[in-house]
């Protein structure tokens, strides 16, 4: 019975403390939605806890109001009248919450990586041929794959002729011993990833989903804006394996 | 006599002993079923504990990474991202429909919203401008608005328009769509177009038996309860309900993201007769929030720009979670009447506006 009466209050509980441990206790939310979505993740889950505790209280008070609550039913709760399915206990679909809560609390699950960057083709971001404000000084300047991506097919200032670039991304494997550099890029949530890749010539290929930092110039190839120019190619000069970054997708 | 007599108290003497000794013997006899009856539980259960746990140490782990594939893993996080991503939105709209179940009276929305429905949809549909969030938001705040009398073909425009055309969504598409502003404006018209002409054809042709009216639950203090404790216990209802179907949706849509490789869509992209149905459906089954399908839908450019706006109007009115949703709030017979109508309606217009101003 107490159990029961608890449910709601455990529910809350528990899907606050999930969505805390992912946003104020570490930077694993970045493997399900994009960084600006973390303030508002805070403060639903502070939000979720207090609800919950409130539930709580509330209940408890109830609870000895009635001098112990031996009885379920004829106590005052208006869900028991309008044929819904659940009375004190709340809501029955509710506990689906648990899934995803235990989940992020117990084994949280890892970014998407080469599965899902080799199942869908890779999108060329939609634009036309045009020219690029100037790159950044530095040598080599750091890009994301997106980013030489789109220079590399539809700048027709050719920025990229001459500079040496950096890029950071896990390691897919495509026909033939081409390898790639590839990140996917997602606006809200994991769901709508979608996938940047520059093909990384003159070294040996790491093994699928490692991490590395690729150092290297432009090779260029294809006419500008057609899809002989797709997927651009990168002549390494370094392959160093590193760290998943914290952010493991890249921002539109 | 005597002796018989003695024979009778002999024999009776006897069998009290007789009796004692029965009765000590099936204590004795209890005693060690007991201690045999623990002795076999215990070398029946132990073995048998001992042997899952030894089999459980030894092949759970092989199991366990057997059946976490990279599919597996990949359904996994779309699935706790759809989630996490929901639920500010989500907790949103629940405050907001809380506040309105237990804070404004009933009277402010007869004298907001014009009495004849016919009127009533199209302000109800306008004024979803003002609720910035994804389609989350939107049914909880609907069911309240029906709850405090706010006729439900009203309601229902108000339901459609607000995922879609509120100003985050719309700087949005602007974003996603650079140099394009007619895109803002196509959608902007098409999806108040949908929502309007759903809100009459509901008014017209909806009958109340198919709605599952949203019953007021005002808390601990009956039905017409407001103030502090009515929020709360509207409050933590809602979210719980809401939040049970989103983690439903989420499922559905994780499964058909996974499931359905998106290179199925080359094949298509030739004919724009065949582009637009497809990616209307699509939308239904990616569940994209509608504050990041324009960029989904910009991404998707080897379609025409007519496929890609019915790709952006029917995902924030119908899509998987969303009608997980509705059948949790409104009941399982008006979710699919009213998909799909919505989805005939949004495709519709999103062709007439696009071959009008695309």
């Amino acid at each position: 019975m107490r159990r029961r009466r608890y449910g709601p209050a455990v529910l809350l509980l528990l899907t606050g403390a999930a969505v805390l441990r992912v946003t104020l206790f570490s930077d694993l939310y970045l493997r399900y939605v994009q960084a600006g979505l973390r303030p508002y993740l805070i403060v639903s889950g502070v939000a979720l806890v207090l609800l919950g505790v409130t539930t709580a209280v509330l209940r408890r008070e109830a609870y000895e109001g009635e001098g112990g609550g031996h009885d379920e039913e004829g106590h005052g709760e208006p869900d028991d009248h309008h044929g819904h399915s659940h009375g004190a206990a709340g809501p029955r679909v509710a506990w689906l919450l648990t899934l995803p809560a235990l989940a992020l609390l117990l084994f949280p699950p890892p970014a998407l990586g080469s599965y899902s960057a080799g199942r869908e083709a890779a999108q060329r971001a939609a634009q036309g041929v045009g020219s690029f404000p100037a790159l950044p000084a530095g040598d080599p300047v750091e890009l994301s794959v997106a980013q030489f991506s789109s220079r590399a097919i539809y700048d027709s200032g050719r920025s990229l002729k001459g500079r040496t670039v950096r890029m950071t991304g896990f390691v897919t494997h495509g026909d033939d011993g081409t390898w790639y550099v590839t990140r996917l890029l997602v606006s809200c949530c994991a769901a709508d990833a979608t996938t940047s890749k520059a093909e990384v010539r003159g070294d040996d290929a790491p093994p699928t989903d490692t991490w590395v930092t690729v150092t290297g110039t432009w090779h260029p190839k294809g006419k500008l804006g057609s899809d002989a120019a797709w997927p651009p190619v990168l002549d390494a000069t370094s392959v160093r394996q590193v760290k998943q970054p914290a952010d493991p997708y890249e921002k539109r | 006599m005597a002796v018989s007599l003695r024979e009778d108290v002999g024999g009776t003497r006897q069998r009290h002993y007789w009796d004692r000794r029965v009765q000590n013997q099936r204590t004795v006899v209890d005693g060690v079923r007991l201690v045999v009856r623990a002795l076999v539980y215990a070398v029946l259960g132990g073995a048998s504990l001992i042997a899952i746990a030894t089999v459980v140490s030894v092949l759970g782990p092989t199991l366990a990474l057997d059946l976490y594939t990279p599919p597996v893993a990949a359904w996994w996080t779309v699935f706790t991202a759809i989630a996490v991503q929901g639920v500010p939105f989500l907790l949103l709209g629940t405050v907001v429909s809380a506040a309105i179940g237990a804070f404004v009276p009933e009277r402010v929305f007869t004298k907001l919203l014009p009495r004849n429905p016919a009127l009533a949809v199209p302000v109800a549909g306008a004024a979803g401008v003002v609720l910035p969030g994804c389609e989350c938001a939107s049914v909880p705040v609907a069911g309240s608005l029906m709850r405090r009398g706010v006729a439900p073909a009203a309601a229902l425009a108000f339901l459609l328009s607000a995922p879609a055309i509120n100003p985050v969504v719309l700087v949005a598409t602007s974003i996603a769509f650079p140099g394009q502003p007619r895109m803002v404006l196509a959608r902007l018209v098409a999806s108040l177009a949908t929502a309007v002409v759903m809100g009459w054809l509901w008014a017209r042709f909806g009958k109340d038996e198919w709605l599952r009216m949203p019953a007021s639950r005002g808390g601990d203090g009956g039905p017409d309860a407001s103030g502090p404790r009515a929020f709360l216990a509207g409050l933590q209802h809602d979210f719980l309900h809401a939040g049970g179907f989103l983690v439903l949706g989420a499922a559905a849509a994780a499964t058909f993201n996974i499931a359905v490789p998106r290179s199925v869509l080359d094949l298509f992209t030739g004919t724009a007769l065949a582009a637009v149905p497809l990616l209307a459906v699509l939308a239904v089954v990616l569940c994209v929030c509608s504050e990041a399908d324009a960029f989904v839908a910009a991404s998707l450019s080897a379609f025409p720009l007519t496929a890609r706006l019915a790709f952006m109007v029917v995902g924030p009115m119908v899509d998987l979670k969303l009608i997980a949703l509705q059948a949790g709030t409104f009941g399982r017979a008006f979710a699919v009447r009213f998909s799909s109508a919505t989805w005939v309606v949004a495709v519709t217009s999103s062709v007439l506006v696009g071959w009008w101003l695309l």
